[in-house]
């Protein structure tokens, strides 16, 4: 740690300690693993087609951007379909990890992920409105996101004292605002349940259908949550010391957690809008790289977005290569025991 | 007297009647007897509803589940619930002496407590939809309608068929039952049906009847007909809009409630077939 380490260090295990010394040679690894991840992505699928071809296609992908051209059959593949789906899933992974990162920070608890306010169930009511009531395909997302946001309104609303949000009140009303959410959603799937199924895909994850117009759609909100929680990662750092020091140490506390809650949930409900509920990644990638590079929040929020988006892009590719089919479910499958291998092997995380 | 009992017996088995008490082994693979003809039956399968009314048995029916909307008659009976929140307070309440289900529905077990006989009649394949009409029509004691009506079906799928058969090209159509998207392997009752009327379906019999496809693999493809999306919303799918369907406007969302009829595995299936005939081959039907 350098000048602004806090001084009370040796007092606070806790304390985030950076080993600064391998940030630069394991940061080059988390690129080539982001790299190899968006090779692989847009190379594999229902169709493989040849590292040289897809290159080829990439240059006229963007070739076409200027010159009007019309792509042809593999072309089209690459540039229109699986790329977009590769560069969603490293945004939406990034995303998910970032937030999940600044979270566990915020709350100074290992468990919290970035649905912890009831965005997940949020979303999930408001697809599931579109899709019973028949809306617009292209209005789903937009529900989807504006309830998202309404339910993280609600959760912090219910969970405010004075001008205070205390962590355990916060956890708490979204739990209970994520519980009263999943019954309405259930209620409205029995009524449409010849829907049943559409529903169920939705709230399973996937990145289908994403096109460049969901990928442009999705980016401000992952750059302006992330942006935020990159900036305020140096105050999550001080946080961990406890509320009490870091108020002495200058940080405003209550401010900084409303923050980083906004900003994290602005994120995840613009990618959870579009690209449904994708479980795990966002609580365990950032458990990962603390338990490779540290805890500084510094390195761990980048870090964190360079393996969430690749192994989100690896996690996609096996999806749609294998009977999984739906890349919430591969997460939610390899991660669950993941993490449950994690507990086991540090006692506590 | 003897002769005579011989006699009805014989005419009566002519003319396809029933005897009751009747056991047979439902599609739960449960044994079910038969006291008497049902008199008072709940359909909770749309199905099952349209084949009942089409075998002259509608008048039997004293409740329906809520998609049950054909023909007419039925959409007045009071409604049961679905395959997922089936009311069976409302089921027992219409004191049935039977109860047609699906195979997938929880309903069985607390309706036999409650005393009521329940049968799973639930067709599935091309084939099932007609052995599964012969088998409604010796519950409900109409065989010789059921068999009618299946000779019929028969009759005219074959009227569209023999036009199709021989058409010279056979253009290739994806068929999307939900835009997750979710669409038709061939052996399924749909597939069959799409096959009959003149297409090539995109999906090969190894994804399975009801597979969720890989947008990329549809691209792939470039199927001459999409079936079930309008041209708009296809067109607006990243990487769609080149696809020789949507270029030569063959994006169709199905006219009407076609989708619905298509989708159900009872005797309006011919309409379907001649109705999706008309649009892959329109040629064929000037």
């Amino acid at each position: 740690m350098r000048s602004d380490a806090p001084q009370s260090e040796a007092l606070t295990p806790a304390a985030p300690v950076a080993k600064s010394r391998w940030v630069w040679p394991r940061t080059f690894l988390l690129l080539l693993l982001l790299l190899s991840a968006i090779v692989f992505g847009t190379g594999l699928g229902s169709v493989n087609i040849a590292p040289g071809e897809v290159l080829g296609a990439l240059w006229r992908g963007l070739a076409s951007q200027f010159t009007g051209a019309e792509l042809i059959s593999n072309d089209v593949i690459v540039w229109q379909i699986r790329l977009p789906r590769v560069v969603m899933g490293v945004l939406v992974g990034a995303s998910l990890s970032v937030c999940g990162g600044a979270f566990q920070g915020v709350f100074r608890n290992p468990l919290a992920d970035p649905y912890l306010l009831g965005v997940a169930s949020g979303s999930a009511l408001g697809a599931t409105l579109a899709i019973v009531l028949d809306w617009p395909r292209a209005l789903i997302p937009v529900s989807a996101l504006v309830l998202a946001l309404l339910s993280v309104a609600v959760t912090l609303s219910l969970a405010r004292e004075g001008r205070r949000f205390p962590p355990t009140r916060l956890i708490l009303a979204g739990v209970v605002v994520g519980s009263v959410l999943s019954a309405a959603t259930t209620a409205l799937i029995l009524r449409g349940e010849d829907r049943a199924r559409q529903v169920l895909a939705y709230t399973l994850g996937d990145l289908g259908f994403s096109g460049w117009r969901d990928v442009l759609t999705v980016l401000p909100y992952a750059a302006l949550g992330c942006g935020v929680l990159l900036l305020l990662a140096r105050a999550l750092d001080t946080l961990q010391l406890g509320d009490l020091t870091a108020r002495s140490l200058g940080v405003p506390v209550e401010r900084l957690r409303l923050i980083v809650v906004i900003a994290a949930s602005v994120a995840t409900a613009g990618a959870v809008a579009y690209v449904g509920i994708i479980g795990f990644i966002g609580l365990i990638v950032p458990h990962m790289v603390r338990l490779a590079f540290g805890a500084s929040h510094r390195i761990l929020l980048p870090l964190s977005a360079l393996l969430g988006g690749a192994l989100l892009v690896y996690a996609d590719l096996l999806a749609r290569t294998s009977p999984l089919s739906q890349v919430g479910i591969v997460t939610t499958l390899l991660g669950g025991p993941f993490f449950l291998w994690l507990l086991r092997r540090e006692k506590e995380i | 007297m003897k002769s005579i009992l011989t006699l009805t017996f014989a005419l009566a088995s002519l003319a396809g009647a029933t005897t009751y008490p009747l056991t047979l082994t439902d599609d739960l693979g449960r044994k079910v007897t038969l006291k008497a003809e049902p008199q008072r039956i709940v359909s909770m399968l749309p199905s099952d509803s349209e084949t009942l009314c089409a075998i002259g048995a509608c008048d039997k029916l004293v409740g329906v589940d809520d998609y049950s909307d054909y023909p007419q008659q039925v959409t007045k009976l009071p409604k049961m619930g679905g395959l997922y929140d089936p009311k069976i307070e409302s089921i027992v309440g219409q004191r049935p002496d039977l109860v047609l289900v699906s195979k997938y529905g929880k309903i069985v077990e607390s309706l036999a407590q409650a005393g009521i006989t329940v049968i799973a009649v639930n067709p599935e394949t091309y084939e099932e939809v007609f052995s599964k009409t012969l088998v409604l029509g010796k519950i409900v004691n109409r065989e010789a309608q059921a068999k009618n009506l299946v000779t019929g079906m028969r009759r005219d799928i074959a009227k569209v068929e023999i036009l199709t058969k021989n058409a010279v090209k056979k253009p290739t159509a994806y068929y999307e039952v939900d835009p997750t998207p979710y669409s038709i392997g061939p052996n399924s009752f749909m597939g069959v049906l799409l096959t009959k009327a003149g297409a090539r379906n995109i999906i090969p019999a190894s994804m399975g009847d009801f597979p969720k496809v890989d947008p990329e693999f549809i691209v792939k493809a470039n199927p001459q007909f999409i079936l079930g999306v309008d041209a708009k919303t296809a067109a607006a799918r990243p990487g769609w809009s080149s696809l020789t369907a949507i270029k030569a406007g063959k994006a169709i969302e199905l006219p009407g409630n076609l989708g619905n009829i298509f989708s159900r595995p009872g005797p309006r299936m011919p309409l379907a077939l001649a109705q999706m005939a008309k649009i892959i081959h329109p040629e064929l039907f000037r």
